[in-house]
């Protein structure tokens, strides 16, 4: 008896006409992650069966694991015997691996053409596993679901769903810029947004020499752990140095953060612009920082009415810190290089920004030229990681 | 030359060998140094990590790199004991261990720890019953190797774990699994502890790994720590480590096939023996690498010396324990010297050919009548 992968899809079953897009991008981006085995995929408007190599099953129900837009995954046992005897028995050993408690048998026939309808098959089997075994039925709330799914290619079999990530696939959504730092937040930011089936582009703002090659390095490394569940970002890195040295050097210092983010915030419109980003998302918590109390939000968003998605904005630390655990970019976040944002930091920077103050002052100095250069010099990092070959 | 003494250690492979003396002439920098060289040595640090934790299905921040596998049991059971010493000072452990774990443990009896041996059964393995009776609720560690290097006897981790989790789930299960990497597959998920050595699986002596789950706290027992090396104190050794990571990458491709080729040459070797009067020692039980038996007769040493003249090297018990008797046999003969002292270990690799089983009988068959006949 074969041993098949059933993918159930997630919010999906909210959407009517664009079904149909939504599970063949899922299908795409399954084909991208799984890219190095060998299987089949047959899918239709319900559930999508993944025909593994045996051997590599548990591999790959691990990286399915690692998609948005699968509500669960079950391992069913295929068998192309679709006679009563035969489903019969198949049902009883696989309950017999379980522990013994309540159950109850769901048949679904999709094949109209098997004689014995859904119920009566229930019935069946449900008689059959009373009569071998001490499991009990309870049909409300029973603690194993076995499910017996008769269909044209074959009769599935299978009492155990694994639970998948949830969300939409990748990319059904559009692609957004996640101006990502070295911190705990946008990270988590990006993870979250990447679940509502949004594809990302990193952008990072860099001040070197101030800061240095690990600080970029560890947003390389937190890109590459998004890069698990969105697959095709990129990393656009803006060397911010001249302008952070000028806005130090020609501007009220109280107001240092609020200039700067001002000016990632003109730098990121114009980058998302040019790679077709429909929204800009960050990993602003309000009234975590300085420059994330409701004003500090209002006076930087000043620059821009391009779409800011701030997915954390009603996050606590400590539930943005577990999630940043689960997906494995805590330890790199908490690594203690400089990056721009913490580089000619003021003591006491500004809670409350003045708007009218923030115009007379950039009266000061035209940025038009600094921001084009930032803007042209962008570079792009590579994020597919080259192992060494003396490894 | 035959050589048969591959769990003492192995020849170095030339791939590896290449890796090391590139990593040492090109990668100068200290992987705590913040500057670029640095940075690139610790950019091939990380990924030399990551590729272990890939093949042991574990997180990179679970590899502490430490100079061999003594240093990995030492820094283990030390680490345990002081830290939990409030906890309990009760430890179980085996006969079956190497000398760097039953060292400590007499240290650690002499300074007011309880130590309990668990029993070992006729073939190989420990006995769970005599484990479980052992545990008490001030147990704080149970050390038992994967498979006993003179012997080759592998235990069942996964069960062992199963009766601590049983009996008292707050006990930490160490196991030196110096001489399973290699020769056998392994679950780290069942351990809480674990020592590696690189020169078993054919990379440059001077490199091990304890692994150490995360979330577990345990005294260092090297000071000087850095963000590169968060448990022990210590340069990270570079070409030693990325020697080690490409030499475990190495025999995990051919690790099913390499098993396969050892069973066949153990079932020769053992086919070979069968007509002498000599009691082999390893059982069902044991990995196929490695061939224990007792001479009865003969003196082990005596053999092994007389087996160097036709250039065959075998060992007595262990390398680092040869000139002494088999603690492990003589538990398991229940101190019949006649089997303990005269044990003899052969030791297979993938290297090893057919045709050189065939000698090491021819010889055996020599030496063994010169030697009786005396």
């Amino acid at each position: 008896m074969k041993k098949v992968i059933l993918i159930k899809y997630g919010e999906l079953t909210t959407k009517k006409d664009n079904r149909k897009f939504f599970i063949k991008q899922l299908k795409k981006n399954i084909f991208d992650k799984l890219s190095s085995f060998s299987f089949d995929i047959i899918d239709d408007y319900y559930r999508m069966f993944i025909i593994p190599n045996e051997d590599e099953l548990e591999e790959i129900v691990l990286k399915l694991k690692e998609i948005f837009g699968i509500h669960g995954i079950v391992i069913a046992y295929e068998t192309q015997d679709n006679d009563v005897e035969n489903i019969k028995n198949v049902c009883l050993n696989l309950m017999k691996e379980k522990n013994e408690k309540t159950f109850k048998v769901i048949t679904h026939r999709s094949d109209k053409s098997y004689p014995i309808d859904s119920m009566k098959m229930n019935n069946i089997i449900g008689a059959h596993i009373l009569k071998n075994t001490n499991f009990k039925v309870d049909v409300h709330n029973p603690e194993v679901e076995l499910n017996v799914e008769i269909r044209r290619e074959g009769v599935y079999i299978y009492n155990e769903t694994i639970s998948g990530l949830g969300g939409y696939p990748v990319s059904t959504l559009g692609r957004a810029l996640l101006m990502l730092s070295g911190g705990i937040d946008s990270p988590v930011a990006g993870y979250l947004t990447i679940k509502r089936g949004v594809e990302l582009y990193y952008l990072y703002f860099e001040s070197r020499p101030h800061t240095s090659i690990e600080a970029r390095n560890k947003v390389i490394e937190l890109a590459r752990k998004l890069e698990k569940y969105n697959t095709h970002g990129k990393l656009i890195v803006i060397n911010f140095t001249k302008i952070q040295e000028t806005i130090y050097k020609e501007l009220d210092q109280t107001y240092l953060i609020t200039f700067m983010r001002r000016k990632m915030y003109q730098i990121a419109e114009r980058i998302a612009k040019k790679y077709k980003c429909l929204a800009i998302v960050n990993g602003e918590s309000v009234g975590q920082v300085a420059s994330q109390t409701l004003s500090s939000i209002l006076a930087v968003n000043d620059v821009t009415n391009y779409p800011i998605l701030r997915p954390l904005c009603s996050f606590d630390k400590l539930d943005i810190i577990n999630i940043s655990k689960q997906i494995d970019t805590y330890d790199i976040s908490i690594l203690p290089y400089e990056d721009c944002c913490t580089v000619f930091v003021p003591r006491h920077p500004v809670i409350n920004p003045n708007l009218k103050h923030i115009y007379e002052e950039e009266k000061k100095y035209d940025f038009t030229s600094l921001v084009d250069e930032a803007v042209n010099n962008a570079e792009i990092v590579d994020l597919k990681e080259k192992i060494s070959d003396l490894l | 030359m035959i050589y048969l003494d591959y769990s003492a250690t192995t020849p170095v492979d030339e791939r590896v060998l290449d890796s090391y003396c590139k990593v040492t002439r090109d990668y100068i920098g200290n992987a705590n140094s913040i500057h670029t060289l640095g940075v690139k040595s610790k950019e091939l640090l990380i990924q030399a990590t990551n590729q272990i934790a890939e093949i042991f299905n574990c997180h990179p921040k679970e590899l502490i790199f430490t100079s061999g596998a003594s240093e990995s049991n030492t820094t283990a059971i030390k680490g345990v004991a002081f830290k939990y010493a409030n906890r309990g000072k009760h430890i179980i452990t085996s006969k079956l261990e190497h000398k760097s774990v039953l060292e400590v443990m007499g240290y650690l009896s002499n300074i007011g720890y309880d130590v309990d041996f668990v029993n070992i059964l006729p073939n190989g393995q420990i006995d769970l019953k005599h484990l479980e009776e052992l545990i008490r609720n001030d147990t704080i560690l149970i050390s038992i190797c994967a498979v006993n290097s003179e012997t080759g006897f592998k235990q069942p981790l996964k069960t062992i774990r199963q009766v601590i989790n049983k009996k008292n789930p707050n006990v930490i299960f160490h196991s030196d699994l110096t001489q399973a990497l290699g020769k056998t597959r392994f679950y780290l998920s069942d351990l809480d502890l674990a020592s590696f050595s690189s020169h078993k699986i054919y990379a440059p002596k001077g490199i091990g790994i304890l692994y150490k789950k995360r979330d577990l706290q345990i005294d260092t027992l090297i000071y000087g720590t850095t963000e590169n090396c968060p448990f022990r104190g210590g340069t990270p050794a570079l070409p030693l480590i990325v020697a080690f990571s490409k030499a475990i990458r190495l025999m995990n491709d051919k690790l099913d096939s390499n098993i396969k080729k050892c069973e066949k040459l153990k079932a020769e070797l053992l086919k070979g023996l069968s007509k002498y009067p000599i009691q082999i020692n390893s059982t069902s039980q044991s990995v196929p690498q490695i061939v224990n038996f007792s001479l009865l007769k003969i003196k082990s040493e005596t053999f092994v010396h007389a087996l160097e003249r036709h250039e065959i090297y075998v060992s007595t018990t262990t390398a680092c324990s040869s000139l002494e008797e088999s603690t492990v046999l003589n538990a398991l003969s229940h101190g019949n010297k006649d089997v303990s002292t005269t044990s003899i270990r052969v030791s297979l690799s993938h290297l090893t050919t057919s045709s050189e089983i065939q000698k090491f009988l021819e010889v055996f068959d020599r030496v063994w009548n010169e030697l009786l006949l005396k």
